[in-house]
């Protein structure tokens, strides 16, 4: 094993790795700092991994693992939290009830959700993740920006599979909410009127 | 054994786990063949699939800085 092998290894992910330690800090400088950390704390420990296995969630587990150490940072629980019950397709459920109500001025219900997500700005679905509770936020970040399946993001955080499955749906559910919240709020949608929120 | 025809109701509870592909063969199936027969349900999930696009793409575009790499390389041959 090399240094050479190492870099190859790691340039692959670096872009998803900086992204995920920017959404973790909050923070370019320190977003930097923690990928450097973790690059010297994978390279160390390289002999570990196995070759034909996963090589970004390896890293990326390297990098939330010293995330959470170096700020002695407590792990989000793995109870359940309580939150209200939001359904999936939330979006979809708001715009049916304004084309129901009259207010989407003729445009079909499907075509209206996408309107929502195709006119918000990447910084503005960037911070409505960031705004999560943290058990979802980092559900959210390793599956909307690393595209893991529920197995590596349950490798990569050191929780069940299980609760990967619970913190997405939900996690997904209120990224919705708020994004739909956002687009009524920018005009872009007309707020509903009554039925469930 | 043949399981039934899944309503809209037990596909929409299968929708999460549907469009991340985690849902067992079986029941992959009986949601695809949902999807053949019921329109409404296939218009729907096709636009949270779309949903989860946009959103992925529109996440997608953040770069390391330039350099990190050069920065990272030059560490670990420093020790």
């Amino acid at each position: 094993m090399t240094a050479t092998e190492f870099e190859a290894y790691l340039a692959g992910v670096l872009d998803g790795a900086y992204a995920l330690a920017l959404h973790l800090t909050r923070n370019r400088s320190d977003a930097e700092d923690l990928v450097q950390e973790a690059a010297l704390l994978a390279f160390r420990g390289f002999w570990t991994f196995v070759r034909g296995t996963n090589f970004r969630a390896w890293f990326l587990r390297i990098l939330s693992n010293a995330f959470f150490s170096s700020l002695r940072k407590r792990r989000p629980e793995t109870g359940a939290v309580s939150l209200e019950e939001i359904p999936s397709a939330y979006m979809q459920r708001q715009a049916h009830q304004l084309a129901a109500s009259g207010a989407a001025g003729g445009v079909a219900p499907g075509d209206l959700v996408l309107t929502v997500t195709g006119k918000l700005e990447s910084d503005q679905i960037t911070a409505a993740i960031d705004a999560l509770p943290e058990e979802y936020r980092l559900v959210c970040t390793l599956y909307f920006l690393q595209d893991l399946p529920y197995r590596d993001i349950a490798d990569v955080l050191e929780i069940p599979v299980g609760t990967v499955r619970s913190r997405l749906h939900r996690g997904r559910a209120l990224l919705q909410k708020r994004l739909w919240q956002l687009a009524v709020d920018h005009g872009l949608v007309a707020a509903a009127t009554g039925g469930a929120a | 054994m043949t399981l039934a025809p899944l309503t809209c109701a037990e596909a929409f509870k299968r929708l999460d786990d549907y469009l991340d592909r985690e849902l067992s063969p079986e029941e992959t199936v009986r949601v695809a063949k949902h999807l053949e027969v019921c329109a409404r349900c296939a218009g729907e999930i096709g636009i949270e699939r779309q949903v989860l696009e946009d959103i992925r793409m529109k996440l997608g575009r953040i770069k390391a800085p330039r350099g990190l790499m050069a920065r990272i390389s030059a560490q670990l041959k420093g020790g």
